[in-house]
């Protein structure tokens, strides 16, 4: 152990170097010389690639200094390129990678079952012609996931991030023979890039607040994004109320609707919202959130083992970890916080709900993982960040003993069935406890943990997430002078805390309902199979001819086709590891019996929470043990339940349920018709644009356009028809159009202006200056002065009494004598106005920004000098 | 702006004069046409094919060539003038200009731009 | 006359020689295609191909040669400004258009023989036409600006019409000349009235005459205001910005593919060299650089239009080419965000839109190229269907593909990427939120149909009884293709050194 740490020091830890490397080496060599190794060769690279990578990274861990400072291990590779920050300085961006205990913990979890799901794979996979490309791709994804979770920076993580998003779409689609794997493959990737766009734009928002995209030192420098940012309106908008002064006739309603855009005083928010809101949409797109999920389902077309390495235990997991990881950033904003607790319980709930009545049994799944990626969001925007990073660990274990599982029933239902949609139909399932006994186990044992049996682990996990969000609240972080924009209101943590218990009984239920249809009741995959017919008669009224055949049906022996039969030991021995994880892995972090060695190992991880998430309030902590009872009554409520309609009832109440209410039983199997819902409004939108300009083209410009400016055109149709060749004259008009836009821009005298009141308060001096334009003049009117005709002054100062207002009219006239007006109604407050120590600001101008002030506030662009470097 | 005016009156009255006179003779004038009289004179002889002949393709060829090397007569005339003052930088700037015509004309000769039948 | 004259000049001087050079030995030469013969070298591009390669990138490595030399230090290189200036930017955009030039004379070189349009006059057409273009980028005066202007166009009209025989080159030869005549007749009346404003037709002379020039009604500033119009207009016409972009797709369609690349990367970066140096150059005082009322809220509502029209009717195209050929309007407009950045963000904005001109450069030249790879005689490559199942039948011509496509669409961790982080940047830097947001959305918009060749390459198979695209064989488009591909990399790879030579370029103008 020594002799390791001194073989590699902390701050250059070459070993992962190796982490990384083996699995990049892997798809090199299986997807290159893959098809000349053969399948043998294959499996051994993939799994001896994966299964060294796991004992690397397990030797990481345990190197990982300890303690209570916590401490990182860390290796630059090389110098990626350098960017300039807003102050001129330069930023480097490496290719490094730093390792915590939470990046510590992910290794092992992306390595350990990425290991047994490799191992599942080698056998599940084995009749596929693609093995090696197959392969190629899964260590290829192991690779990204590991720059993901070891990257020291966001440059490098969105590299990882863009990787596993590739790999993803190519496992989707690996079938891609089939048009609607290509299409699920083609529809996560689009998703993606929706969620990628919001997390660019958080990158480019931290580079310009932080100076940085290191992750410590965007922690360490998050209180620069204390700076408020005028959202709305943009730009040099007027943003006092000059309208009303310029429309005194302006009737109520025109009012309004002028208010609504633009309002008396900008929007604003901090900067760290900004930030926490686009980094979510990232995150919400990786991790399969609203109103981001739709592709997770779909995704489902890809092989088993995918979904269960890729779109269960690991990637979707992304987007929980990139939170968790830039935690310090979320706890500046209370809002983005609870945005994300709110959206992550709407989440659970919803998926759950999507999840009670569907068919296909990696669907149940699919909607199972939404569902509870939910709840990890529920955890990290409540501010318990070990907790919901706690559900990303055990919810892999069990989710993808789960998804295995179904892997595995699905791999005896094709052996049967051939066809892929009926042999994952839990309708055709049943009784499959006779034929698969570990299969049936290990799956048991893992719907006891996701619905929160005690003492396994998604009890102690899922538990931990909905005790954190009653009892404890968000404060808002210091500001200075400025208010808080938002306080996290009392009553948010508990209502999350009860939608999550329904949601928690709804899992119980859905997770049972599958687990009875497949593995109990009678087998049902008889009927599927060719040349089955339903019987006309009773038993017994048959005719001779077919006595034979129907001895043998209700013998329960198959008509033809084999049985469906246990999966080999390559398949079940990661489902019994998995499965063991499944029942033990809550206690590594069990806080109400005080057994939490990885709590204590997470901790340093998330110092900065301490100060921001706080109890709600008095006596809460006490409430722990009695409102651990919601959770299990849940377990209990929820099991219960499916155990009367499905083992007791055979399913009768759901069939009662169809008739009664055939709508919204549709509604909800068809997922809310979320999908459609899309499909009509955004791509609908895209589409009906597009279509709008190529119409435009084809039509509006060709017919009409041609048409009008024919009369106009007619002068020079007589020299122009000599050339006449299509449409050319449409695009001279198109240009002639243009020249007059362009043209009637520039003519146009435009009487803009910008107000500096940052001393309107405490000395009442407001300087207003005109934009600048070529040839302009201008006249004063209302500074004091008077002017009688136009002159070259841009700039005025005027003062203004306590409670006075003040009417200024600014008059431009250009060269070609024309003339524009701007008007400005200035208001300073009286003396009885209640003065608080610092004068507050009134437009974003005088604002010096938080975290050492050492921005001057002229260089925040667009907000107070929009006229820039003259 | 009123230095124009007398341009604007010109092209005015101008306009104004060739129309009415136009006009004028067509109104005025005796019309009496025979087929004999709408024939397009020709010398005499019988009128033979269309009025509007397309020129060969051919001849815009050389037409481009010929200025070409007009241009070249124009730039040399100023030359010439103020030879002394520019002296051999003068000359060898001339030199290259027309060396990199006689490149030109090789290339047209080559290509056989100047064989009008081929 | 000195030495330091004849170095500064020495990569126009080189190349215009070399292809007098070329152009008669092209005439002397006794390698002449048979029109039935099936051998593709027999003819003048086996030869002239490389020359003109060579011949440019003899100019691209002088401009690199008077680079690390300082082109400060030339004494007596001052004495042809403002005609021509020979600074650091004119010789990073000489690298870029001989760079440019030469790829796509490389590509013609395999694409010309292939589809029996192998004559020689092509190489010498290039050659000038960058000459021209070369000029254009360094001219700091309005009369050897509209000389380069022309020279380079001319050229390109002819390489546009080169398919004589089909009707639609033709026809996208003359539509693209009577446009481009309109545009120059524009642009040479404005520069007319600011002679006629301001008494001088040197940029920098008629800067000084703006900023001096005295405000108010009937003033010079109606002719300047007039003048600058009619500018804009004619520079957004070769940049072919939206509404001015309607001859662009015609044209790039109708042409041959080795003239569609050039006049997507040489012919638009010596645009937007111009467009860097008027604006700047001679509008940027005197008001009409103003936010509010000078060229750039003209120029961002154009980059808007641009970026968001190209992008919306590139989704629908069903040619890959016309799709290539929206696909870079849509750059255009991307340029044009940086462009208008460059008024608040200085040198920084400036150098990333020369940036982002060099990464769109190699990415266009290797999408081009690996659309002309993918065809051979009698069957070239022009509809998505045309490409189905390539990728699988020919992995590394699909790989090249899908490499520059990705590029274009800017993933990283290819050049494209880093040319638009930039430009973001440089716009988020000038406060420029919306423009930087409409800019995200357009490249999300532009994944899509990027993303659509790739789809029809790797997961579609041609329809039965479709004729199969059969990738040609040509030593020259595979040249090309590695090159660019190196360089699309390597500018992704390790984007900085290159950046900081496009900063330090752009400084020099300022």
């Amino acid at each position: 152990m020594e002799a390791l740490k001194a073989q590699f020091p902390a701050t250059n830890f070459t070993l992962l170097a190796v982490v990384l490397a083996l699995p990049l080496i892997g798809a090199f060599v299986n997807g290159v010389f893959g098809k000349r190794l053969g399948k043998a060769g294959v499996r051994l690279m993939a799994l001896s690639a994966l299964g060294g990578s796991f004992i690397a990274a397990l030797a990481t861990f345990l190197l990982l200094p300890k303690g209570e400072g916590g401490g990182t291990l860390a290796w630059t590779a090389w110098r990626w390129f350098s960017l300039n920050g807003r102050m001129g300085q330069t930023i480097p961006i490496d290719v490094a990678f730093s390792v915590d205990a939470m990046s510590a913990t992910m290794m092992l979890v992306v390595t350990g079952v990425g290991f047994l799901i490799h191992l599942y794979s080698s056998e599940y996979m084995i009749k596929d012609p693609g093995y090696h490309r197959f392969f190629a791709y899964l260590n290829l994804f192991c690779f990204a996931m590991l720059t993901l979770v070891m990257a020291d920076n966001m440059a490098v993580l969105f590299v990882g991030w863009e990787g596993v998003g590739l790999c993803s779409y190519l496992l989707i689609g690996f079938w891609f023979g089939e048009e609607k794997n290509a299409t699920a493959g083609k529809k996560a990737f689009i998703v993606n890039r929706i969620g990628d766009f919001g997390l660019l734009v958080a990158m480019a928002i931290l580079l310009y607040y932080t100076g940085s995209l290191r992750f410590a030192e965007i922690n360490a420098n998050a209180r620069n994004l204390l700076d408020p940012v005028t959202i709305w309106p943009f730009g040099n908008l007027p943003i006092e109320s000059q309208w009303d002064a310029a429309n005194p006739s302006a009737n109520a309603l025109y009012k309004a609707i002028v208010h609504l855009f633009l309002p008396e005083k900008g929007i604003q928010v901090y900067a760290s919202t900004l930030v926490g809101l686009a980094m979510f949409l990232g995150a919400a797109g990786k991790s399969a959130q609203i109103p981001l999920y739709v592709w997770l389902p779909d995704a489902m077309a890809g092989p088993t083992p995918v979904s269960a390495l890729i779109h269960a235990a690991t990637m979707v997991t992304a987007g929980v970890y990139l939170v968790a990881r830039t935690s310090a950033v979320f706890l500046m904003s209370p809002a983005a916080m609870a945005t994300v607790a709110v959206l992550g319980c709407a989440t659970a709930i919803f998926a759950a709900s999507i999840g009670l009545f569907q068919h296909d049994l990696k669907k149940v799944l699919a909607y199972s993982t939404v569902s509870q990626l939910g709840f990890m969001f529920i955890g990290v925007g409540v501010g318990a960040f070990a907790a919901g990073f706690f559900h990303v660990f055990t919810h892999a274990f069990f989710k993808a003993c789960l998804f295995l599982g179904a892997g595995s029933v699905i791999h005896a239902m094709h052996a049967r069935i051939h066809d892929t949609d009926k042999s994952q139909d839990i309708r055709n399932m049943g009784g499959l406890k006779k034929y698969m006994p570990i299969t049936r186990w290990t799956f048991l044992l893992s719907c006891f943990a996701i619905a929160g049996a005690p003492p396994l682990a998604g009890f102690w996990s899922k538990d931990e997430i909905l005790w954190r969000a009653f009892s404890t609240k968000i404060v808002a972080p210091e500001v200075g002078r400025l208010e808080p924009l938002w306080t996290w209101p009392s009553w948010l943590g508990q209502t999350i805390y009860w939608v999550g218990v329904v949601a928690a009984t709804m899992t119980a239920f859905y997770m049972f309902r599958a687990y009875f249809l497949t593995f109990h009741g009678e087998f049902r995959g008889w009927k599927v199979v060719a040349g089955w017919k339903e019987p006309k008669h009773a038993h017994g009224h048959d005719d001779h001819g077919h006595d034979d055949h129907h001895d043998h049906h209700d013998d329960g022996t198959p008509l033809e086709g084999p049985k469906p039969h246990e999966s080999p030991l390559a398949m079940t021995l990661p489902l019994m590891v998995l499965a063991a994880f499944a029942v033990f892995a809550g206690f590594l972090m069990a806080e109400p019996i005080h057994f939490e060695p990885l709590g204590h190992i997470l901790a340093p991880v998330f110092t900065r929470a301490h100060d921001a998430v706080v109890l709600r309030g008095e006596g809460v902590e006490k409430l722990m043990w009695p409102m651990m009872g919601p959770g299990v009554a849940a377990f209990l409520a929820g099991t219960g339940a499916a155990m009367v309609v499905y083992l007791n009832k055979g399913g009768a109440p759901e069939e009662a349920f169809k008739k009664a209410a055939p709508g919204l039983y549709k509604l909800i199997y068809d997922k809310w018709r979320i999908d459609e819902l899309y499909d009509a409004v955004v791509v609908g939108m895209v589409d009906a644009l597009a279509d709008i300009f190529t119409t435009a083209d084809k039509w509006l410009i060709d017919g009409v356009l041609a048409k009008l400016t024919a009369a106009i055109v007619a002068f020079f149709g007589t020299v122009l028809r000599t050339f006449q060749t299509g449409r050319v004259q449409v695009y001279g008009a198109a240009m002639a159009i243009g020249l007059a836009g362009v043209g009637f821009f520039l003519v146009r005298p435009h009487a803009d202006a910008t107000v500096d009141d940052s001393k309107l308060r405490s000395a009442g001096e407001v300087v207003i200056s005109a934009a600048p334009g070529p040839g302009y003049e201008y006249r004063w009117e209302g500074t004091g002065t008077e002017q009688k005709d136009f002159g070259p002054l841009r700039e005025v100062r005027i003062n203004v009494n306590p409670g006075e207002t003040k009417d200024v009219k600014l008059h431009v006239r250009n060269a070609f004598a024309q003339e524009a007006t701007h008007s400005f109604a200035i208001t300073r407050p009286g003396r009885g106005f209640p003065s608080s120590a610092a004068p507050v600001p009134v437009v974003p101008g005088g604002v010096v920004p938080a975290g050492g002030g050492s921005i001057p506030a002229k260089d925040i662009p667009g907000l107070i000098n929009p006229r820039g470097a003259q | 702006m009123s230095t124009y005016v007398p341009l604007f009156l010109l092209f005015i009255v101008a306009a104004v004069l060739a129309g009415a006179l136009f006009t004028i003779s067509t109104v005025l004038g005796p019309k009496n046409p025979t087929p004999e009289k709408m024939i397009p004179y020709e010398c005499g002889s019988e009128t033979t094919g269309g009025r509007f002949v397309k020129p060969s393709v051919k001849f815009y060829l050389t037409a481009i060539l010929f200025v070409v090397f007009d241009i070249e007569a124009v730039l040399i005339y100023p030359w010439t003038v103020e030879f002394k003052n520019l002296g051999w930088i003068g000359l060898a700037t001339m030199g290259s200009f027309i060396l990199m015509l006689v490149v030109a004309l090789l290339y047209v000769w080559k290509k056989g731009a100047l064989e009008w039948e081929k | 006359m000195n030495s330091g004259l004849f170095l500064g000049l020495s990569p126009l001087l080189v190349v215009s020689l070399g292809g007098l050079l070329l152009m008669v030995a092209e005439a002397f030469s006794k390698r002449r295609v048979d029109e039935t013969s099936d051998d593709r070298d027999a003819g003048p591009s086996s030869e002239l191909s490389l020359g003109t390669a060579v011949t440019l990138l003899a100019g691209a490595v002088f401009a690199a040669a008077i680079w690390f030399v300082g082109p400060e230090k030339l004494e007596g290189a001052s004495s042809v400004a403002p005609w021509v200036i020979v600074d650091r930017f004119t010789l990073f955009f000489s690298f870029v258009l001989c760079l440019g030039g030469a790829l796509a004379a490389l590509l013609a070189g395999g694409y010309l023989p292939e589809h029996r349009l192998d004559r020689g006059e092509f190489y010498p057409l290039i050659i000038f036409s960058t000459v021209g273009a070369m000029i254009l980028a360094s001219a700091g005066d309005l009369l050897s600006l509209f000389l380069g202007l022309e020279t380079m166009s001319l050229g390109v009209y002819a390489m546009v019409g080169f398919r004589r025989a089909s009707l639609r080159s033709t026809e996208a030869a003359v539509k693209y000349f009577l446009l481009g005549s309109f545009a120059a007749a524009l642009l040479l009346y404005g520069g007319a009235l600011l002679y006629g404003a301001t008494g001088h037709t040197d940029l920098a002379g008629i800067r000084e005459a703006i900023a001096n020039m005295q405000p108010g009604k009937g003033s010079n500033f109606a002719l300047v205001i007039t003048a600058a119009v009619l500018i804009i207009v004619g520079l957004a016409f070769k940049v072919s910005a939206v509404p001015f972009h309607m001859w662009t797709p015609d044209a790039y369609e109708g042409a041959p593919t080795p003239t569609t690349t050039y006049m997507a990367v040489a012919v638009k970066c010596a645009a937007f060299a111009t467009m860097l140096r008027v604006l700047i150059g001679a509008f940027g005082e005197g008001g009409l650089e103003s936010w509010a009322a000078g060229w750039p809220p003209v120029v961002a509502l154009l980059a808007v239009l641009t970026m968001t029209v190209a992008n919306l009717v590139a989704g629908q195209q069903e040619s890959v080419k016309r799709m290539l050929a929206y696909s870079s309007i849509a750059h255009a407009g991307y340029v044009l965000v940086g462009v208008v950045a460059t008024m608040r963000a200085g040198g920084d904005a400036q150098g990333s839109v020369m940036f982002y001109l060099l990464t769109y450069t190699v990415s266009t030249v290797g999408a081009f190229g690996a659309l002309i790879l993918m065809g051979s005689r009698g069957a070239e490559a022009v509809s998505y269907e045309d490409l189905a199942g390539v990728g699988k039948r020919h992995p590394a011509a699909g790989f090249a593909f899908s490499l520059f496509l990705l590029s274009l669409a800017g993933v990283p961790p290819t050049a494209g990427f880093f040319g638009k982080l930039y430009i973001v940047k440089a716009s988020i830097g000038a406060g420029l939120y919306p423009l930087a947001i409409i800019l995200l959305l357009n490249s999300v918009i532009s994944a899509y149909y990027y993303l659509r060749v790739m789809v029809y390459m790797y997961m579609r198979e041609p329809a039965p009884g479709a004729p199969i695209a059969k990738p040609m064989r040509s030593g020259y488009v595979a040249t090309a293709l590695v090159v660019a591909g190196v360089l699309v990399l390597v500018l992704g790879l390790w984007p900085t050194t290159s950046l900081q030579i496009a900063v330090e370029a752009a400084l020099a103008t300022r």
